[in-house]
């Protein structure tokens, strides 16, 4: 018995070889046949040499830069005071990091020109802070803090490369939700979407400090962040930084933030110190 | 002349009901049909294919749909095992928020009314326990007309509608989650929440009232969802509260969604009048918080500026009389007012709220007004001020074919029998002409009966009856149908109708009405949920017999599911109750007799209750320093009612 192929299978081959039942059927296999030609040329088409891609802030999905300020309204305590050394509670340890924390000493910290462990990448955003985040250039967003007064750079692209510092080494990119394979069938009645996330991530980073009172974050952490700005109707701007910090030597999973801040004009911003205690 | 229900009638639209029918006009597209679909099916892929990756997701930008488990990895203590008391450190309280959370006691949680009270959105979006999310897709078009949340702790069901249909108005009844309705903005789903009770924003008793509205934003990253919410409460917020949220996507269904709550006795023979609470100024456990974390008394208790960086430089100069201060108001500031939305549409029109069978609530002449509608006449409940008469006439006109048989006046005010006289006259009371009593009694025994085919009844206490005689009311406004002692009762209409006098509550003639079947009480002013209670001392109103007065209409409610819906209870202003409301205010009017109480006992002046402002966690939601009814006015009639022989100063 002759096997059926499928007429769907046909294109690119010869169709009328194909055992077709009816007109329909025919004009359906003539449809594929056409359409596959059209997008080949469409896609074909030749002419001006294509644009370059636009740059990072050219592509930015949304303004980020500005002022912006920490609104401390969860882990309260912990992120306004230095709480006491051993009190670690929500932050998912392991015993190792457990014992590093009990060992906390910030006098040994200071001694040591440490004072800054506390204002790492993987504790920063949760420090109470101003923020000022501008382009550096066309590739690189710069985040400064006044508390501390750090400086964070978010490369698009390629990281930097280079023994580990505080703040590491940032890798950004734009991103937005998107399926694997896009649907051949395009949405006719949903919205355009417009917007998205800066996706951060951060590794290559020296130890420090995801609270003040030495819970420890290691150089083998990385920080996965993701900066959403949210604009409250008639409201004010937020921008929210949902964070995940891996850490296989001190956590035993991983640690999830989403630190938030409101959009401020520049007036209050007020470089300070590190302190380690 | 009586016509449908057609205007002004708040009804929520149903999608069901309004979705087009696709199946007229589909059929079989046959072969030839088939194959022009191919065609256009193949211009659209080509055309994909030849455009590369769509550089934007078009449709629904998050898809929210699954399991999801909250980390607690921030505020981990306040969402597991449960919160400390007095910490409300990077909350944006108000004096008024301040003081309501110090005064709360956790323990009021043992009284019946409170046992099973749900968690209200901003805070069950926090809570402990797993969270599920499914859309409601109009079944012929395909349309997302909701999205729903289930959370397993208090049972929380939310349903963010999607369809675009408008919030509920001032007086529609608020929920624990509150109407929700949501749009996508960019790749975040952004939900607007409006009517939500008085709860929690945190699980200590820092409050958040039912003024509140919440702007919520969810933003998936992979499996990891984000929400974050920003509170705006006039009444105890400076500014909105601003927190967030994570979850994870569980690939498995958590199962044990189930919640079961019953109240109980939990403290046998406690008075019914006791509400647990802290006097200002008394809470025994308020240095609990700061010597457990060595930080000076008060930190956590001083509004928006505890949020924002450097604070704790300014925290840690605080004296222990600046924090001693800060557990009773701020001396010699005047009282602040009502922050509340004005229930009162305002707009010189009478609008209608169903609330159960054929039971409704009419807005806009000044006071609440029921009616109750079948068979029989309209059984009408309070008149309004009579400013808008004619359109309430012609409201009811359109709900009932049958005229104003019964008109119940909950008391003597202005504003419950306002209407009486109009209202009565458009009616008639069938169930008369014919009546031994009213062809042969003599009309001085008759009263309003001698002309009922003109008139429908007026059912009310017989002090009703004094206090409008006493002011030369027309007679044609006043009730003719009085009872004396505690209750009178009807059938009518399908459903058992009764009255029960609260003597002494806002004035000595107080009822309630309750219509059994519907399971609908009107609580006329004894309820008020715009203001203090209006005690009308003069004319025998009191502090204990408004206490008394609550405390019978709870006894009598009911709760659907997790403290909430169940009787539906109309008060004489504000928006539709059920016995949370009801439990509320409740609470509120013993707190403040019991503050006055302990004053008066250690030989406290009128002006030294009013200097000490005894109402301050309050007055943001129903205080006035203008108008018909002042804080003040409430604090002396209280302080009167308590001590009637005491005379200001």
């Amino acid at each position: 018995m002759r096997p059926l192929n499928p007429w769907w299978l046909a294109v690119g081959g010869s169709w009328w070889e194909v055992p077709v039942a009816s007109a329909g059927s025919r004009i359906a296999a003539t449809a594929v046949a056409t359409m596959l030609a059209l997008a080949t040329s469409s896609a074909q088409r030749g002419g001006a040499p294509p644009a370059a891609p636009p740059t990072p802030r050219a592509a930015a999905l949304f303004d980020i830069t500005g002022y912006w300020v920490s609104l401390v309204t969860e882990d309260w305590r912990y992120r306004q005071f230095t709480p006491a050394k051993g009190d670690y509670v929500a932050v998912p340890v392991n015993p190792e990091g457990k014992r590093v924390a009990d060992g906390w000493d910030p006098a040994k910290d200071e001694a040591a020109g440490e004072a800054c462990k506390a204002y790492g990448a993987a504790g920063l955003m949760r420090v109470p802070t101003r923020l000022h985040i501008t382009w550096q250039d066309d590739n690189t967003l710069k985040l400064e803090t006044d508390a501390g007064t750090q400086t964070r750079t978010f490369a698009f692209g390629k990281a930097p490369t280079g023994a580990p510092t505080l703040q590491g080494s940032s890798v950004a990119s734009w991103d937005q939700p998107r399926a694997i394979f896009a649907s051949p069938i395009p949405n006719r009645g949903g919205p355009q979407v417009r917007g998205g996330s800066l996706k951060v991530v951060t590794t290559n980073m020296k130890p420090g400090y995801l609270r003040k009172n030495g819970v420890p974050y290691s150089a083998n952490a990385v920080l996965t962040e993701y900066f959403d700005r949210l604009d409250v109707p008639g409201g004010e701007s937020l921008l929210v930084v949902t964070t995940e910090i891996v850490d296989p030597e001190y956590l035993a999973t991983p640690y999830w933030t989403s630190p938030h801040f409101k959009r401020v004009d520049a007036s209050g911003w007020h470089p300070t110190a590190c302190t380690a205690r | 002349m009586y016509g449908a229900l057609t205007e002004n009638v708040m009804q929520i639209p149903n999608p069901k009901s309004q979705a087009p029918n696709p199946k007229p006009g589909f059929r079989n597209p046959g072969p030839l049909g088939f194959g022009i679909w191919v065609l256009g099916f193949g211009i659209c892929v080509a055309s994909l294919v030849a455009q590369g990756p769509a550089d934007q997701p078009s449709g629904p930008a998050i898809d929210i749909s699954g399991y999801w488990t909250p980390t607690m990895n921030e505020d981990g203590m306040e969402r597991g095992p449960g919160s400390e008391l007095h910490d409300y450190g990077g909350f944006p309280l108000n004096e008024a928020g301040r003081l309501w959370a110090l005064s709360y006691d956790p323990s009021r949680v043992t009284l019946r009314h409170h046992q099973c009270d749900a968690y209200v959105t901003p805070y069950q979006m926090r809570a402990t326990g797993n969270f599920r999310a499914w859309e409601e897709r109009d079944p012929h078009t395909q349309r997302l007309v909701a999205i729903h949340w289930w959370a397993q702790v208090t049972e929380g069901h939310r349903v963010i509608w999607m369809d675009g249909r408008p919030h509920p108005p001032a007086w529609a009844p608020h929920t624990f989650r509150g109407f929700s309705t949501g749009k996508y903005v960019g790749t975040a789903l952004v939900v607007e929440t409006t009517h939500l009770k008085q709860g929690w924003l945190r699980r200590n008793g820092t409050p958040e009232s039912d003024q509140a509205t919440v702007t919520e934003f969810f933003v998936r990253h992979g499996d990891h969802l984000t929400n974050t919410t920003v509170v705006s409460d006039p009444v105890f917020l400076t500014e909105p509260m601003v927190r967030s949220n994570d979850y994870y996507r569980a690939p498995v269904d958590h199962g044990t969604w189930l919640y079961a709550c019953d109240d109980s006795e939990q403290i046998l023979g406690r008075a019914p009048d006791v509400v647990p609470h802290y006097d200002f100024g008394k809470q025994p456990y308020a240095r609990e918080y700061s010597e457990r974390h060595k930080l000076p008394l008060g930190v956590a208790w001083t509004g928006a500026p505890s949020m924002y960086p450097g604070y704790a430089d300014t925290a840690k100069n605080m004296t222990d009389a600046q924090g001693t201060a800060l557990l009773s108001p701020a001396p010699g500031r005047p009282n602040e007012v009502s922050k509340a939305v004005d229930p009162e549409p305002r707009d010189s029109e009478i609008h209608v709220l169903p609330i159960r069978e054929s039971v409704y609530m009419l807005i806009g002449d000044g006071g609440n007004i029921v009616v109750q509608t079948g068979d029989q006449g309209a059984f009408v409940v309070d008149t309004g001020t009579g400013r808008f008469s004619d359109k309430v006439i012609a409201a009811i006109a359109k709900l009932s074919e049958r005229p104003i048989q019964f008109i119940a006046n909950t008391s003597f005010l202005p504003d419950r029998t306002g209407g009486n006289a109009k209202l009565g006259a458009a009616g008639m009371d069938p169930s008369l002409p014919g009546s031994f009593f009213v062809n042969s009694a003599p009309r001085a025994v008759t009263g309003l009966f001698a002309d009922p085919l003109r008139h429908a009844t007026i059912i009310a206490h017989n002090n009703v009856t004094n206090r409008l005689q006493d002011a030369k009311t027309p007679d044609e406004a006043v009730p003719g149908d009085t009872y004396l002692e505690d209750r009178r009762r009807k059938s009518h209409n399908g459903d058992s109708v009764e009255m029960f006098y609260e003597p002494n509550a806002v004035t000595d003639g107080d009822s309630i009405v309750f219509f059994r079947r519907a399971d609908v009480i009107v609580a006329g002013n004894i309820l008020d949920l715009t203001r203090y209670p209006m005690i009308d001392a003069k004319n025998g109103g009191s502090v204990e017999g408004e206490i008394k007065a609550l405390n019978d209409i709870l006894n009598r409610t009911n709760y659907e599911h997790e403290g909430e819906g169940g009787t539906y209870v109309v008060p004489g202003h504000g928006f539709l109750a059920d016995e949370h409301e009801v439990v509320e205010y409740r609470d509120m009017v013993v707190i403040v007799r019991d503050r006055v109480k302990g004053m008066i006992a250690i030989g406290a002046t009128l002006a030294q209750v009013k200097a000490a402002r005894v109402t301050a966690d309050y007055d943001t939601r129903y205080g006035a320093n203008t108008g018909p009814w002042t804080t003040e006015m409430f604090v002396e009639a209280v302080y009167n009612s308590l001590k009637p022989a005491a005379k200001t100063n």
